[in-house]
C-alpha cells in the first residue's frame, strides 16, 4: 500500500506535504500516528485519521468540558453517550415511553451550497434518530443568518436556500417541523448558523444501541443505503477549519448531496426491519453514517463494542468504478446506515430492503450489503483490491486524542456603563411599539415556517409558531404529549457570553413550561469560533460553564449534544458565542396544554416575571440605540418559583392562554397573543394595559417594564379566578395583574391606543420580504 | 362484515400511517399496501391514495406514480364502481390518472393540481373545506350534511387547480367541484385560499362521483387533540373535525 511520508519529513516539509494533500492533521499529530504504528501511516490510514481525529468526530477540544454538563435524573433513559439522547415520557399501553432527541450543526456545508447544506443536516440528525430504533417524529431547526435586507447580497442567498433546504428534506420525508428560531446579525454574515433537532419516539424495551452487541464476534457489518460516491470527501475536516472564500470551489466539492426521496424509502424500510429484529428477538448494533464515513462508522459501533472490524470495501455499493480507497472509506456519501447483525438474520433484512422496499430501483447503485465483519482482535482493517490498505489498533483511532488548550478567566461582562432607565413619554411609545414588532429577531416566522410541513404525521396539538413551544401526541391511542422548544440569543451573547449561555436554557426551559409542559431534558449544540484563538476558545468555556450552571439550577438534564467550531472566516469575522439550547417537555394528558392566542374578552392579563433595571442585548436599546447597558442577572430561586407556579396554575386549568417573555417583552408577547383573533371567522380581542408604573411600582424605566426581555410569562386568566390567584401567589414570585382583555381589536397601553390590525401588519410584513 | 380499503404506498408516499389509521378508526378494515405487493390490490373494495411525494413529484406532482402499476388497478378499479379518494399527492396523482374531473380519456389529465400561486411555494396552513356540490352528487360525500365545513391541513406545494378555460367550464357545468376553500365561520372569499386555486377549488370528483380528489389533509385535523382550542369533546383522544368526511366515505362503502 502506498504510504504517506511522516518519518522522513522536517516539521515544516511535513506540514507543506500536509497541506497539498488537504489533511487538516496537524504535524505533531501526523508524528504521533507514525510513532504508534511504527511506520509511515498509508494514504488511507492518514485520510481515516484526518477525519477520525477531526474536531468533528473526535471532540477532541471540547469533550473533557461537555462533562461538566449535569447529564443525570429520573428522566433520563440514556444520557450523552450514542448519536442520541433518551428521555423518559410515560406509560401507555403497558410500555415505557421513550423521546428519543438529537441535535446537530451543518453550518460550514450550509454557508457554502445553503440548499444542499441544510437539507443534509436534516437527513443526518434524522438519521441519528432512527438508529436507536426509533419512529422520527419531529424536527426543529435553530437558524442564524446575516444581514438580509440587500436582495442581491449573498446572506439573502443564503437564508432562502436553508429554509428552502430545510423544507424540500424535511417534507419529503413526511416528519412535522414544530419548532425553531431565526436571528439575523451582522456576524452571521460570513458563516451562517444551521442547527437541526430531531425527535424519536420509542418504547424502552425496544432501544437499540450503536455498539456492536456482546458476543458479536464474526458477525456481518451490512451497510444500506445509497451507493458510495465521491461527494463528502473530507467532510468531517472541513467543518473543523475555519472557512477560506478562495477555497470555495473545494470546499463545496465537501458537501454531500441529499436525496429524501431515497432517505423516505429507507426510513419506511428500517421500521420494517426494526419490527422484524424484535419479532426475532434479535439484538443488534445500527449506527448511522455521518463524518467520516463507512469508516468513522464501522470503527465507532465496533469499538464501542469492544471489538475490532475487518472491511472490504470492494464490497462496498459504489455510484463509480476505480475510485480510490481513501475516497469510499471515509466519502461522506449521504443516506447511509450500517447493521451488525448476527449472520442468520442477514438474508432476511437484506430482502426487507432490497426486495420488499426495493432499494435498488429507487436510487441508482441503493442497496443493502454485507461489507465486512465484526473481529475479536481490537484492529481496524480495511482491504481493497485483495490488499491489506489500513490496519490500525482501533482504540487508538476512535479513542485516544485530546487538546487541552489555554482558557482566559471570564470579565465581567463586556459592556461596563451603568444601567440607565427609559422613562418615557406617550410619543415615544408610539413610535417604538410598531419598530419593536417590526424587528428582524421579533416580527414574525410565518413566511418562513409557512413551507415546512407542521401537520405531517397527523399527531400535531400546537403547530410551529402559534406558541413558544411546538407540541405533538406522538403515541397513538394515548393522551401522552411532546413539547418542543429553541433558544440561544446572540444578541445577549455579544454583551455578556455567560449569562446569554445561562439564559439560553432557562428560556428554552419557560417556552416549554408556557404551554403547560414539564421539562424533561436538554440538547445543546455549541457554536463558537477557532478554539485555537484563546477568546473563542474562552468564550466555550465559559459558556459551557453556564449552560452547566443553568442546567444544575434547573434540575434539567442534558441527554445529547453537538458541538461546532471554527465557525470565522479568514477575515476574522467569528460568530458572536452561539450555545444553542433545544428542550424537551412532556404531558400526561395533552388536554391540558396551553395555547398562547387569547380566549376571550374581559379576561385577566397576569405578569409573572419581574422587570428589572437593565437592558442589555435588548430589542428596544439597540433600535434606540443605546447599549443597554449589562444583561440582567438570572435569580434562579425566584426563577424556579415562578415555573413552579406557573405549571400547578396550569395543571389546575386557571391558565387560559400565555406565553414566556423573549425578544421584544412583554409587549410583543401579548401582541403575538392577540394577533391569532384577528383571522378571518373568529372574533378580535384586544388587549387594555394598566401602564406601566402601576405594575412596576416605579421601580424600573416603563421601557425596561414593556420591552424588557428578561423572561418570566405572560397570561390569561378569567376575571373571576383574578383575586385567588393572586392570593395564592407568594410575594416574591412578582405575580402581577397588568391588564385585561376587550371586545375591539386595538392594544392599548394607558392612554395610548394601537390598531391591532396595523400592529400585524408592522409584525408580520419585514420576513415577508425574504420569503414572499 | 366492514369493507376492505388499501391505503396505497408509492416510493416516496409519506402520510400512509394516519391516513391508515383514521379509516381503521371509523369502522373500515385498512391496509397499507406497498408497491412491491400491487398485485394483491384487486382483492380491495376501495382505494385511498395518501399524501406526500410519490416519485419525488418528477416532472410533475403525480405525473410518474400516476403510470405505476398500481394504478392500473385503481383505474380498473374505479372503472367498476370502486370508490377512489385521494388526498394531497394522492389527489394529484388520481388528476394525472385522468379518474379526476375524468371529462378526458384515462391517463390524459384535463386538470392538473400545479404549482401554488401566487409565488410557487410549498404552503403548510390550516383551512377549511365546504361541501359545493349536493352532498349524494358524490358517494363519498352521501353522508355529509349540504354545505358542511371541515377542518384540514393544507400541505403542498402544487395544488392550484388549473385548466383551460373550456375545461374549467365543463368543471363547473359538471359539477366537479366538490369542496372550496373557506374560512372558519363558513364565509367563502380569496383569502380562505391558500394557492390560489382556480375557482377556489379544494376537491374535485368525477362525472360517477365514485372518486374524491382532495388537496387538504382532513386526516392531521381528525381528533381534540389536533385543536385545542377549538375542543368538541372531553376526550381528547376522540374524532372530530376532520373524520367526518372518512365516516362519509365509511358510510358510502357501507350502503354499496
Amino acid at each position: 500500500m502506498p504510504n504517506f511520508r511522516v518519518n522522513e519529513l522536517s516539521d515544516d516539509e511535513l506540514r507543506e506535504h500536509a497541506t497539498r494533500a488537504g489533511l487538516a492533521l496537524r504535524v505533531d499529530e501526523l508524528r504521533r500516528i507514525a510513532q504508534t504504528l511504527g511506520r509511515d501511516p498509508s494514504i488511507v490510514e492518514v485520510h481515516a485519521f484526518d477525519a477520525q481525529w477531526s474536531e468533528h468526530c473526535s471532540y477532541k477540544s471540547s469533550r473533557h468540558l461537555l462533562r461538566r454538563l449535569p447529564t443525570e435524573g429520573p428522566t433520563v433513559m440514556q444520557g450523552p453517550a450514542e448519536d442520541a439522547g433518551i428521555l423518559h415520557l410515560g406509560q401507555a399501553h403497558g410500555a415505557n415511553w421513550g423521546v428519543v432527541i438529537a441535535h446537530e450543526s451543518h453550518n460550514h456545508p450550509s454557508q457554502v451550497v445553503p440548499f444542499e447544506g441544510a437539507a443534509t443536516g436534516v437527513g443526518g440528525i434524522v438519521r441519528d434518530v432512527l438508529c436507536m430504533g426509533a419512529e422520527v417524529i419531529a424536527v426543529a431547526d435553530p437558524l442564524r443568518f446575516g444581514r438580509v435586507e440587500d436582495a442581491e447580497s449573498h446572506q439573502r442567498y443564503v437564508a432562502q436556500g436553508v429554509v428552502d433546504g430545510i423544507a424540500a428534506y424535511g417534507n419529503a420525508i413526511g416528519v412535522p417541523n414544530i419548532a425553531g428560531d431565526a436571528y439575523f446579525d451582522e456576524r452571521f454574515d460570513d458563516n451562517c448558523l444551521v442547527n437541526v433537532v430531531a425527535l424519536g419516539l420509542l418504547k424502552e424495551q425496544d432501544i437499540i444501541h450503536s455498539a456492536a452487541p456482546a458476543h458479536s464476534e464474526g458477525w456481518d457489518i451490512v451497510l444500506v443505503g445509497k451507493a458510495t460516491d465521491t461527494s463528502g470527501f473530507g467532510g468531517a475536516a472541513f467543518s473543523s477549519v475555519t472557512l477560506d472564500e478562495e477555497d470555495e470551489d473545494a470546499n463545496k466539492g465537501a458537501v454531500q448531496v441529499p436525496d429524501p426521496f431515497l432517505k423516505n424509502v429507507i426510513m419506511r424500510a428500517t421500521y420494517r426491519v426494526c419490527e422484524y429484529l424484535r419479532e426475532r428477538g434479535v439484538t443488534a448494533g445500527f449506527k448511522d453514517l455521518g463524518a467520516g464515513g463507512i469508516m468513522g462508522c464501522s470503527a465507532e459501533i465496533c469499538s464501542s463494542g469492544g471489538f475490532g472490524a475487518i472491511i472490504d470495501l470492494d464490497d462496498v455499493n459504489t455510484a463509480i468504478q476505480n475510485m480510490p480507497p481513501e475516497v469510499i472509506a471515509v466519502g461522506e456519501t449521504q443516506e447511509r446506515l450500517c447493521w451488525v447483525l448476527p449472520g442468520d438474520v442477514t438474508p432476511d433484512v437484506l430482502r426487507i430492503y432490497n426486495e420488499e422496499f426495493s432499494l435498488p430501483q429507487i436510487a441508482r447503485g441503493a442497496c443493502a450489503t454485507v461489507i465486512g465483519a465484526v473481529q475479536g482482535e481490537k484492529r481496524y482493517v480495511l482491504r481493497h483490491g485483495g490488499e491489506i490498505v489500513m490496519d490500525v489498533p482501533i482504540d487508538f483511532l476512535t479513542g485516544s486524542i485530546r487538546d487541552e488548550l489555554p482558557v482566559r478567566p471570564m470579565s465581567e461582562g463586556k459592556v461596563t456603563d451603568p444601567a440607565r432607565r427609559y422613562v418615557v413619554g406617550e410619543h415615544d411609545l408610539r413610535q417604538l411599539f410598531p419598530r419593536v414588532l417590526a424587528h428582524r429577531d421579533v416580527c414574525s416566522r410565518e413566511p418562513l415556517y409557512v413551507r415546512y410541513d407542521g401537520a405531517v404525521r397527523g399527531t400535531t396539538v400546537i403547530p410551529r409558531g402559534s406558541a413558544c413551544a411546538g407540541v405533538i401526541a406522538p403515541v397513538f391511542g394515548a393522551p401522552l404529549g411532546v413539547a418542543l422548544a429553541v433558544a440561544g440569543n446572540p444578541r445577549f451573547s455579544k454583551v455578556d457570553p455567560f449569562l446569554a449561555a445561562q439564559y439560553a436554557v432557562l428560556e428554552a426551559v419557560r417556552k416549554v413550561v408556557s404551554v403547560g409542559a414539564r421539562p424533561l431534558g436538554l440538547t445543546d449544540c455549541l457554536n463558537f469560533g477557532n478554539p485555537r484563538n484563546i477568546e473563542h476558545y474562552s468564550e466555550l468555556v465559559h459558556a459551557i460553564e453556564g449552560i452547566a450552571l443553568a442546567a444544575r439550577q434547573l434540575g434539567t438534564p442534558f441527554v445529547s449534544g453537538n458541538v461546532s467550531l471554527y465557525n470565522e472566516s479568514k477575515t476574522g469575522n467569528a460568530i458572536p458565542a452561539s450555545p444553542i439550547i433545544a428542550c424537551v417537555g412532556g404531558m400526561d394528558d395533552v388536554s391540558t396544554v396551553v395555547t398562547a392566542g387569547l380566549k376571550r374578552s374581559g379576561s385577566a392579563l397576569f405578569l409573572l416575571g419581574r422587570p428589572q433595571n437593565a437592558a442589555g442585548g435588548a430589542v428596544f436599546a439597540e433600535l434606540l440605540e443605546q447599549t443597554g447597558g449589562p444583561v440582567p442577572p438570572i435569580d434562579y430561586e425566584r426563577a424556579i418559583d415562578q415555573i413552579a407556579f406557573f405549571r400547578a396554575a396550569a395543571d389546575a386549568g386557571f391558565i387560559l392562554s400565555a406565553r414566556s417573555i423573549g425578544n421584544g417583552g412583554v409587549l410583543a408577547a401579548l401582541a403575538e397573543m392577540a394577533f391569532p383573533t384577528l383571522q378571518p371567522g373568529y372574533t378580535p380581542i384586544g388587549v387594555r394595559l394598566e401602564p406601566a408604573h402601576g405594575w412596576s411600582n416605579g421601580a424600573v424605566g416603563d421601557f425596561e417594564a414593556y420591552f424588557g426581555e428578561c423572561g418570566g410569562f405572560v397570561f390569561e386568566a378569567n376575571a373571576a379566578d383574578a383575586q385567588a390567584l393572586r392570593a395564592i401567589a407568594p410575594e416574591h414570585l412578582y405575580l402581577m395583574q397588568i391588564g385585561h382583555t376587550a371586545s375591539e381589536a386595538t392594544f392599548d397601553v394607558g392612554s395610548v391606543q394601537f390598531d391591532l390590525n396595523e400592529l400585524y401588519e408592522c409584525w408580520h410584513a419585514p420576513l415577508a420580504q425574504v420569503y414572499p | 362484515m366492514s369493507a376492505k380499503v388499501a391505503v396505497l404506498v408509492f416510493p416516496g408516499t409519506n402520510s400512509e400511517v394516519e391516513t391508515w389509521r383514521i379509516c381503521r378508526d371509523v369502522g373500515l378494515d385498512a391496509e397499507v399496501v406497498h408497491w412491491s405487493r400491487a398485485a394483491c390490490l384487486p382483492q380491495y373494495d376501495a382505494y385511498v391514495l395518501p399524501g406526500g411525494f410519490a416519485y419525488e413529484d418528477r416532472i410533475r406532482a403525480g405525473a410518474i406514480p400516476a403510470h405505476d402499476p398500481m394504478m392500473d388497478y385503481v383505474i380498473e378499479g374505479s372503472q367498476r364502481g370502486k370508490l377512489v379518494l385521494g388526498i394531497c399527492n394522492g389527489a394529484q396523482i388520481v388528476l394525472e390518472a385522468g379518474l379526476v374531473p375524468g371529462t378526458g380519456p384515462v391517463r390524459k389529465p384535463t386538470a392538473a393540481f400545479t404549482r401554488n400561486g401566487p409565488v410557487p411555494h410549498f404552503v403548510c396552513k390550516h383551512v377549511y373545506v365546504k361541501l359545493a356540490i349536493a352532498p349524494e352528487r358524490c358517494a363519498i360525500t352521501a353522508a355529509l350534511e349540504p354545505g358542511a365545513l371541515i377542518p384540514a391541513w393544507a400541505a403542498h406545494g402544487e395544488g392550484r387547480l388549473a385548466a383551460t378555460a373550456e375545461h374549467l367550464r365543463e368543471i363547473t357545468e359538471g359539477s366537479h367541484i366538490a369542496f372550496v376553500y373557506a374560512h372558519a365561520d363558513g364565509t367563502v372569499d380569496e383569502r380562505a385560499v391558500p394557492n390560489a386555486s382556480a375557482l377556489g377549488c379544494a376537491a374535485l370528483t368525477n362525472r360517477e362521483g365514485n372518486v374524491l380528489a382532495i388537496m387538504p389533509h382532513p386526516e392531521r385535523d381528525a381528533w381534540n387533540y389536533n385543536h385545542p382550542d377549538r375542543r368538541d369533546g372531553r376526550d381528547i383522544l376522540a374524532p372530530s373535525g376532520g373524520v367526518a368526511l372518512f365516516e362519509a366515505f365509511a358510510e358510502a362503502l357501507r350502503r354499496a
